[in-house]
């Protein structure tokens, strides 16, 4: 990690604990914290993030949209897509 | 930093979220599914137009921002149709669930199917009626256990992506929601396709399937439809009682034929020439 750049954000405020990241995840990145927030969820933790392979299927994968791997060399983010600019790439 | 922010977000009405899904519930991966695929077949965002009947899964296109149709139970293909006769121009989007698209929509389903129309039809199949309190639906499978099933249900489910197939579709795929490369680029051939294309992705209810049938956890359902899904490949060599409660995966249909839209702009211009039918309603705007 370099100053506050995190690869992985966990919206505290989107996630509703499924675990789902935990079990889509095939380099076992995350684990659940102990502890439950003030709405009553396990909050998944990003614990090994040097095995992150910047693949993106977690992002994809969680339901309530609370996952945002910052990896502009994403599976699906390759060359060869065309992305709607007005979306994307520089938020609205 | 904009790129710091989730990147299906822009897409969605931030103010409704978090959705009202269930923790878990494979709804909400395939909204991201079906956005990524829009993006990777440059999709112009703005032009699509989304319809959906009634059950959780039909709540889809609430929360996107762009327009949509929430239709009464079982027909949103017929709304859909009726959009894109009118309007061909527009690509149709259609999210329905598995009650919705194969029960009360049944026969809406086959002859959309038959007749090829330039739909994208994305099924949630989550084997249950969700909305509802957890019935028994066309896809069920037999054996397992519903409401209204509480002996488990003893009908052969039908099976949506070879159905749909047989009934002439020029796309019909099956995936699941653990196989979201896979799921994307189909949703991406369904959108590219000029027909009727139907994407059924099995899905995962915790609240009602799960529940009723000793999943009680959105993981422990993601590891039993992952362990029992089957390729498409595999599967052909595969008889049928090995085959008794596999999810098979791949591409059921994936062929060009006349689509009914363009037959009839072509048949409206063989006999009215430039004066067609939505030409001279719209005569004074055009
Ligand atoms: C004409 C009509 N009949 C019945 C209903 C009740 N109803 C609402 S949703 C639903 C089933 C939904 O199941 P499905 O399409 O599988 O969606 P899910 O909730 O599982 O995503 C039913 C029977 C209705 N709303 N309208
Ligand atoms: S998949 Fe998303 S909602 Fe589920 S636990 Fe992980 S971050 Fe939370
Ligand atoms: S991007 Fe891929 S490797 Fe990295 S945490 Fe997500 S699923 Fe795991
Ligand atoms: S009841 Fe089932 S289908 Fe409906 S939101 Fe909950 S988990 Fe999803
Ligand atoms: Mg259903």
């Amino acid at each position: 990690m370099i100053g506050d750049f995190k690869l992985i954000i966990i919206d505290e405020n989107l996630c509703k604990g499924c675990h789902l990241c935990l079990f889509m995840c095939y380099k076992n990145v995350y684990a659940i914290s102990p502890e439950v927030n003030k709405k009553g969820v396990q909050l998944p933790f990003v614990k090994f993030e040097e095995r992150c392979t910047k693949c993106g299927t977690c992002e994809v994968a969680c339901p309530d949209q609370a996952i945002t791997v910052d990896l502009p060399e994403n599976w699906w983010m390759n060359e060869d897509v065309n992305f709607n600019p007005l979306f994307t790439r520089h938020g609205k | 930093m904009s790129e710091n922010k989730n990147r299906f977000l822009p897409y969605l009405r931030e103010d409704r979220l978090p959705h009202i899904f269930c923790p878990g519930c494979g709804n909400g991966a395939i909204i991201n599914a079906f956005l990524a695929a829009m993006e990777k077949a440059d999709m112009d965002f703005d032009n699509i137009a989304m319809v959906s009947g009634i059950g959780c899964s039909s709540r889809i296109p609430g929360y996107l921002k762009c327009d949509s149709l929430h239709t009464t139970h079982g027909r949103a293909l017929s709304f859909a149709t009726g959009l894109k006769t009118a309007n061909k121009d527009l690509d149709v989007v259609v999210f329905t669930g598995d009650g919705d698209a194969a029960s009360i929509g049944g026969n809406h389903l086959i002859h959309a199917a038959r007749r090829n129309i330039n739909l994208t039809v994305i099924c949630i199949n989550n084997n249950i009626y969700g909305m509802t309190g957890g019935q028994i639906s066309p896809t069920s499978p037999k054996g397992s256990f519903a409401t209204t099933a509480p002996y488990g249900n003893l009908d052969t489910p039908f099976k949506l992506a070879e159905l749909v197939a047989a009934a002439g579709a020029s796309y019909s795929a099956r995936w699941t929601t653990v196989q979201m490369e896979n799921l994307v680029l189909s949703i991406k051939a369904g959108l590219k396709n000029k027909g009727f294309s139907f994407i059924e992705v099995a899905t995962q209810c915790p609240t009602y399937f799960g529940r009723k049938n000793k999943l009680k956890t959105p993981t422990a359902m993601a590891a039993v439809m992952k362990a029992n899904t089957v390729f498409k490949s595999a599967a052909d060599r595969m008889s049928a009682r090995e085959l008794e409660g596999k999810i098979v995966v791949g591409e059921f249909a994936n062929t060009q034929k006349d689509e009914f839209t363009e037959n009839l702009e072509r048949i409206s211009v063989e006999k009215s020439g430039k004066k067609t039918l939505i030409n001279s309603a719209y005569s004074t705007e055009l």
